[in-house]
């Protein structure tokens, strides 16, 4: 990522009307989201207990955010009684410095890397390669985007963008294997590369879905089986973890594993659940000889205090709000700029990374999908509002008497026009015939003048004189 | 103030404590699996099993009396024209007896045991050279059609992710309902000491237009056998 971000307001406008314009897209997210929605409408429905274990999950959250300095003291504690080493970061910099310098200490050249969204959020990958490692993503998604020097677009499936035909072209082009698109080729053959380079790897990083203060294990679900290679073979392991993660009790774990995977990818279970405590132990084959655990504060404590924001920190990261979102949907993931995109990315990108996201939570149209989908029930558009509000706070106030002065002059001549409909209609003739020029696309996307206001937030004008389409989607 | 007492300290005022309500209560996990002993109740848990491991791409082989495991082992490395197997200490089960069956079969077995440096890496090479891993599962979730592995230094965790197809074998009194149930019957004990895997099918992906592929890094085959106790 470039270290010095262009104005983010043109920023994600440009990005999400780029995204927009691209019917190939709009037409690949509608396939794999549609594809998703399906599976989990399917896992609700015959899955009985499905909305109990939800507020059941959501319960175990609230009580464990609530008490979390305590819960955060108690995995520190069992973490290192079970051998490994914990550091507490406060920011991006210092969780980056201290894996900088473990990977330093066990000379590591090549590392490996298990999906984590976390590490996306603390822009690891190019310090590592900064400090002179190579790194490489192993799930296939990751993969795939790390090979066109991307951003992952979604937080579960990170190679939702492209088609087969696209990862065809790119393996061709990257790997020097025979063009195909077919997924089980392609898979074989990130399978073969990525064999070879865990058996050589020194160095294992993976983010962390639950950890359980009561017995100190980290819990890491998935369905490739890299999770388990990166924590199982290099001597060593570095797990990433927001202080968010913290569950009391290996009891509360099976509520979460019942509705996380389901909502998630639509299946009962994820492939793997890896429970990791520690190191190996004497006389064990596998396992790292050494293990760290890095929780990572970032802006979370600063969510924690505002009692809007808070139950921010319950989400599970499951990815189904993005699926299930319609400006998601039509902009797709990099538009939004944050490794965290979509609903989710909208409400926590601000308190991560601050002004550069300050735009996102009007990134919606608070129809309210996400808080229906979501497994922990998070009131995802009441803390869009929220962070709207802070935002408009946060500008320079309104000018209200002038404007308002303004607005009624405004509506006093349109009263006085309207009383003379033949007038009116050609007033309005004359008009659209002078907008015309200013249409793009059967819409007017910059407006002279005094109607400039209405397009200075990218809200597009329906063109005078073009039929409105019925848009396409959802009916 | 150290930096960890620092954070800790923000948390802390930042959590501006309500009212206190008590933590919701849990049972006490056993740590000690209780068998399964009605007959009745087994079978119903095994096919309910069978039929979710076949749902996420798993094959199961059926219920066998421990005597008859080893021939439907050899059998099964015989179907996939296994040359090599690997085959980790067994929970219930005499592996050993397994090993010297395929032996004398003809299919070369590698046992784990080694754990120096050098002897760990020519292990693990020879795992991911072999053509099936086999294990015994500590339990199985019928519900979800899940095998709990725990590794060992008998049993290690490579076992069920380096070679390309598995044979997951489980005692059907150590078949459980559901993940809370296998969790609890597992016990937090073993999830401090040991790795502890649970294993839904076999290894997939559907990061390509969401389409599932199988066997992106683990295995692409997984076979399943249970084992009916109490033979008479």
């Amino acid at each position: 990522m470039a270290a010095a971000k262009p104005d983010p307001i043109p920023d994600f406008l440009e990005t999400s009307r780029k995204g927009v314009a691209d019917a190939d897209l709009r037409r690949k997210l509608e396939n794999s989201t549609g594809r998703h929605l399906e599976h989990v409408a399917h896992m609700r429905a015959e899955f009985p207990g499905y909305d109990g274990e939800r507020d059941v999950a959501r319960r175990i959250k609230e009580d464990a955010i609530g008490r979390l300095d305590e819960l955060l003291i108690e995995l520190k504690q069992k973490l290192e009684a079970n051998g490994c080493t914990v550091f507490v970061a406060a920011d991006a910099a210092e969780a980056r410095d201290y894996i900088i310098k473990i990977a330093r200490k066990a000379s590591a050249r090549h590392v490996v890397k298990g999906k984590s969204m976390t590490t996306e959020e603390i822009d690891l990958n190019p310090a590592l390669q900064a400090a002179g490692m190579e790194v490489v993503e192993t799930d296939l998604g990751e993969y795939i985007v790390q090979l066109r020097r991307e951003r992952p677009s979604h937080i579960i499936t990170p190679a939702i963008h492209l088609s087969k035909e696209d990862i065809g072209q790119l393996f061709a082009d990257q790997l020097g294997i025979a063009y195909t698109a077919e997924p089980e080729a392609l898979t074989a053959a990130a399978r073969e590369r990525l064999r070879s380079i865990f058996l050589g790897a020194d160095l294992g990083v993976t983010g962390v879905n639950f950890a359980i203060a009561e017995t100190g294990t980290l819990v890491l679900i998935e369905n490739e089986g890299n999770g388990r290679l990166t924590s199982t073979l290099p001597e060593t392991f570095i797990a990433v973890m927001g202080i968010e993660k913290v569950i009391p009790k290996l009891a509360d774990l099976s509520h979460f594993l019942e509705i996380l995977a389901r909502t998630g990818t639509g299946q009962k279970l994820t492939t793997y659940t890896n429970f990791i405590s520690g190191p190996r132990r004497e006389g064990e084959l596998d396992g790292p000889r050494a293990m760290h655990v890095v929780i990572l504060d970032n802006g979370r404590s600063a969510m924690l205090a505002d009692p809007v924001m808070r139950e921010a920190l319950y989400c599970l990261r499951c990815g189904a709000c993005l699926n299930v979102c319609p400006v998601y949907r039509r902009i797709g993931g990099h538009a939004y700029n944050s490794p965290y995109p979509g609903p989710i990315g909208s409400i926590v990108s601000p308190n991560l990374f601050g002004s550069a996201a300050a735009k996102l939570p009007f990134a919606s149209t608070l129809c309210g999908a996400c808080r229906d989908i979501c497994p922990v029930k998070i009131d995802i558009p009441r803390i869009l509002l929220h962070l709207r509000w802070k935002e408009t706070q946060a500008q320079p106030p309104t000018k209200w008497p002038a404007d308002a002065r303004r607005t009624r002059a405004g509506v006093r001549r349109f009263a006085r026009m309207a009383r003379h409909p033949r007038t009116l209609r050609l007033l309005s003739r004359i008009g659209g015939w002078m907008l015309r020029p200013f249409a793009r696309d059967r819409y007017l996307r910059r407006m002279p003048g005094p109607f400039k206001n209405w397009t200075r937030w990218g809200r597009d004008f329906p063109a005078p004189g073009a039929r409105r389409r019925k848009p396409r989607g959802e009916g | 103030m150290s930096a960890f007492h620092k954070i800790i300290a923000t948390v802390k005022s930042a959590i501006e404590r309500s009212p206190r309500t008590a933590p919701p209560a849990h049972p006490a996990s056993p740590g000690v699996i209780v068998p399964v002993t009605h007959d009745a109740r087994r079978a119903e848990l095994i096919s309910q099993f069978a039929r979710e491991l076949e749902a996420v791409g798993g094959a199961f082989l059926g219920i066998f009396s421990p005597d008859e495991v080893r021939a439907r082992t050899v059998a099964l490395a015989r179907d996939i024209g296994a040359h090599t197997a690997a085959i980790g200490a067994g929970v219930t089960l005499d592996t050993a007896a397994v090993a010297r069956a395929l032996e004398q079969a003809g299919i070369a077995v590698i046992r784990p045991g080694a754990s120096g440096d050098a002897e760990r890496a020519s292990y693990r090479e020879r795992l991911a050279g072999c053509d099936l891993g086999i294990v015994e599962a500590n339990a199985g979730i019928a519900a979800t059609g899940t095998l709990a592995v725990i590794g060992t230094s008998a049993s290690p965790n490579s076992l069920t992710l380096l070679p390309p197809a598995n044979l997951i074998i489980v005692n059907a009194d150590r078949m459980r309902a559901d993940l809370a149930a296998a969790v609890s019957a597992i016990g937090a004990e073993t999830f401090t000491t040991k790795r502890v895997a649970l294993i839904t099918g076999p290894s997939r992906t559907a990061d390509i237009e969401k389409m599932i592929v199988l066997g992106v890094h683990g295995p692409r085959k997984l076979y399943a056998l249970a084992i009916w106790p109490n033979e008479v």
